[in-house]
């Protein structure tokens, strides 16, 4: 049988011979305490690929606010329907998750919680202010949802002064009906202006996901509306279809074109890209704090 | 004798399918190098193999779709 996935669509999986369930340790050790604080990560619920990879490394991106989304995006595996109320005790495990692993950086994600009349900006703001109470040196990325637009909402995060706001792009204006229904590339695009506007000193950064039939051209041209609202980071990688109910893959785009795309945006003067088929909004996240972030404060 | 486990791919992959062995029962293989490629919904991934020995069993052929926690195949020291 041959695979269906071209030769560049593979992840290595080491299974280290001490452990008797046949899982990484390090693996296993990072998923059992994210069991025992009983919280979620988008790792687990978007099936990432890289997610051994990351666990073994001790590190996951927190997804707070439940595993229930709200919105019905076509590309995304996590959960629908109607969310269970707020924990108000997550931003304190999420505290706690990040000084056992002790990280360096972290990135704290949500679903999309239009239920809740602040959007679940409070839930943001709370577990940034624990998260730093306990770990004063880490780095803090939020990869927040459109807040519907809310200015308010954006403003409740930015208080809490997170490193790094992210908002995902996620693909091309032409797009959207298709992958992402319920919401808009202006509003996503304005959101991200409204954080530099509002604090201009946090690093803001996008991401976006290749291979739903976009044109190379329209790629480009999202580029260029990032760094016309000047964002910092943009990250790009291949879409890969989570199970059959989900949009399917329309191409597979190869390396060579993730490293064009790679040298076309630093050539728009972004800060730092990541691109690559395994490319992910928080793949490595960390390595833009330790170029950037460790060089600013010391 | 060392059971080659489908690990736990994360809570929403519930099951993979062997796309191919890249050696057959009988055959020595090396830590760390490639023994067999299982695909998921998203990606296909290379399993390593976790010890040095003979690959004496094969368990799921390629097709087949296995779990986490399945016995793929044994490999004797």
């Amino acid at each position: 049988m041959v695979s269906r996935f071209p030769p560049w669509i593979v992840k290595r999986l080491s299974l280290a011979p001490s452990d008797k369930k046949g899982g990484g340790e390090e693996v296993n050790k990072t998923r059992n305490l994210l069991s025992r604080l009983d919280l979620h990560t988008v790792c687990e619920g978007a099936r990432c690929p890289n997610l051994w990879e990351c666990f073994a490394e001790s590190t996951a991106t927190f997804m707070i606010l439940g595993k229930i989304c709200t919105r019905n995006c076509k590309f995304c595996s996590v959960a629908k329907g109607s969310p269970l109320p707020v924990d108000q005790k997550e931003p304190k495990r999420i505290a706690q998750a990040v000084k056992k692993l002790d990280l360096k950086h972290v990135v704290i994600t949500s679903v999309t919680r239009d239920d809740l009349p602040d959007r679940g900006a409070s839930q943001f703001f709370s577990t940034v202010m624990e998260v730093r109470s306990i770990n004063p040196d880490v780095i803090i990325e939020v990869l927040i949802p459109d807040f519907a637009g809310s200015r308010e909402a954006i403003n409740q995060v930015l208080e809490a002064r997170p490193e790094i706001v992210g908002h995902n792009l996620e693909t091309v204006p032409s797009l959207y009906r298709k992958v992402r229904p319920g919401a808009s590339y202006e509003r996503s695009l304005k959101l991200l202006k409204l954080v530099k506007i509002l604090q201009s000193d946090i690093y803001t950064k996008s991401s976006l996901m290749l291979g739903l039939g976009e044109e190379k051209q329209e790629i480009l041209q999202v580029m260029e509306d990032l760094r016309r609202i000047d964002c910092d980071i943009l990250t790009m990688g291949q879409y890969l279809q989570p199970s059959s109910s989900h949009l399917e893959v329309r191409r597979f785009i190869p390396p060579s074109e993730f490293e064009e795309y790679k040298k076309v945006a630093e050539k728009m003067e972004f800060l730092f890209v990541a691109s690559g088929p395994f490319v992910r909004s928080s793949y490595r996240a960390n390595e833009f704090s330790s170029r950037f972030i460790r060089k600013v404060t010391h | 004798m060392k059971e080659i486990i489908l690990p736990d791919m994360g809570e929403e992959v519930k099951e993979a399918t062997i796309s191919f062995w890249h050696h057959e029962e009988g055959d020595k293989v090396t830590k760390g190098e490639d023994l067999v490629e299982i695909t998921t919904e998203k990606a296909s991934f290379q399993v390593e193999a976790p010890v040095s020995g003979v690959l004496s069993k094969i368990s799921a052929g390629e097709g087949e779709v296995v779990k986490s926690g399945q016995v793929l195949g044994i490999i004797e020291e």
